[in-house]
């Protein structure tokens, strides 16, 4: 592999990962396009690179959050079931979609992502309503107010059905999927911000890993691409972990909401 | 606090330690292989053995075992072990809370391990 090659694809991923991080996306929204739009490489291999960077990204965040106990566990397995089974089927779909179709399919995602960073970015945090009376208690430690919050899951039907498109999203176009599963479990089934996005970021893990051997058997994974960028989005979300602590994240995510949508529009002209 | 609560509450926090263990081993152990052959291939590039561009978990493995640690079979190594550790961490999780006795768990993360034998067995009926 070109030297060059290399650079540029463990730099693209620190970078990747490192906005991805502080955005609070997966490493994968941005790699993708990087991956595409800049080093040309086909659809379906970026697809499938970014899977194992999302794979790599989630099991280092999860094994922090189950220290800190945010994550849910019983929750995330139940989950499991539906966003495994979207993913598998996406997973699938994808190998018979042609490049220019995901392509397509892409930019869409990115444009919704960047709608819901806008609608997040103009919310006004208020008291996050807990609700005592669902199924499946939880707690955790809050760092920031000093106090265990405990809470319930309220319409798991509801998130189950979230679930499955978030993984067959996730299948198909190699996305971690918490752009649909945080704003459900938080706002659908009543879980805590902080339990919802660990939560989700325990899940995309599994989920990812549903669809990375259909990916593997069909011959999209280049063992130099995937290995490079994965170290560089691995790393970089590590270090936008460190940094996002000590920035004020409003203004990133309005630049970066715009920069998805014209990411967005590039991918769907090509 | 009860003493029954206090030793569930203490499995569980041992459960939630043990399945962020297998995580981080998974990813530290995959990451290693990955810069391994990353690194051999950068220093020895004539050791480069064209795998074809396409193998199969069963080359893979043949290879590993009779010894070929050429650099694209430690990337596809640490790769594929990588993919191998959310599956390590739910069969983690199987063992886990059948150690608290909670049987109803224990069916859900078995289903959620059958869903990924089944797509793991499925990629390997596709490929061979």
């Amino acid at each position: 592999m070109p030297i060059i090659s290399f650079i540029s694809l463990l730099l693209g991923g620190f970078i990747a990962g490192t906005f991805g991080a502080l955005l609070g996306l997966g490493g994968g929204v941005l790699l993708i396009p990087f991956l595409v739009i800049i080093l040309g490489v086909p659809m379906h291999q970026a697809i499938a690179t970014s899977i194992i960077a999302v794979i790599a990204t989630s099991s280092a965040g999860a094994a922090m959050n189950l220290e800190r106990r945010t994550v849910h566990i019983r929750l995330g397995m139940l989950l499991e079931i539906a966003t495994v089974t979207g993913a598998i089927l996406g997973g699938i779909t994808a190998n018979y979609l042609s490049a220019s179709v995901l392509a397509k399919l892409f930019s869409g995602l990115l444009f919704l992502i960047a709608l819901v960073m806008i609608w997040r970015a103009r919310q006004h945090r208020g008291q996050e309503p807990i609700y005592t009376d669902g199924a499946l208690p939880g707690s955790f430690y809050d760092d920031a107010d000093r106090k265990t919050v405990q809470y319930t899951v309220k319409k798991i039907p509801a998130a189950l059905l979230v679930s499955i498109v978030a993984g067959n999203v996730s299948g198909l176009l190699g996305v971690g999927g918490g752009i649909f599963k945080v704003p459900a479990m938080h706002i659908l089934s009543g879980i805590p911000m902080k339990a919802a996005t660990a939560t989700s970021n325990f899940m995309i893990g599994v989920t990812a890993a549903a669809s990375a051997f259909i990916y593997f058997a069909h011959g999209h994974l280049n063992p130099f691409i995937a290995s490079t960028a994965a170290l560089g989005v691995l790393a970089g979300s590590m270090t936008g972990v460190r940094v996002s602590r000590r920035i004020h994240g409003n203004m990133l995510t309005w630049i970066f909401a715009l920069a998805l949508l014209g990411i967005s529009i590039q991918l769907y002209l090509r | 606090m009860p003493e029954s609560i206090s030793i569930s509450y203490d499995a569980r926090h041992d459960a939630e330690c043990w399945t962020g263990r297998v995580l981080r081993i998974g990813v530290w152990v995959s990451a290693s292989l990955m810069i391994a052959g990353l690194l051999f291939g950068a220093i020895y590039p004539s050791t480069i053995v064209a795998l074809s561009s396409n193998p199969t978990l069963g080359n893979l493995v043949m290879r590993m075992l009779s010894g070929s640690f050429d650099p694209v079979t430690l990337m596809f190594a640490g790769l594929v072990f990588l993919m191998f550790t959310p599956i390590l961490r739910v069969i983690t999780a199987v063992i886990g809370f059948g150690v608290e006795r909670d049987w109803r768990f224990v069916f859900v993360s078995s289903i959620v391990l059958f869903l990924l034998s089944g797509e793991i067995v499925y990629s390997i009926f596709i490929k061979g």
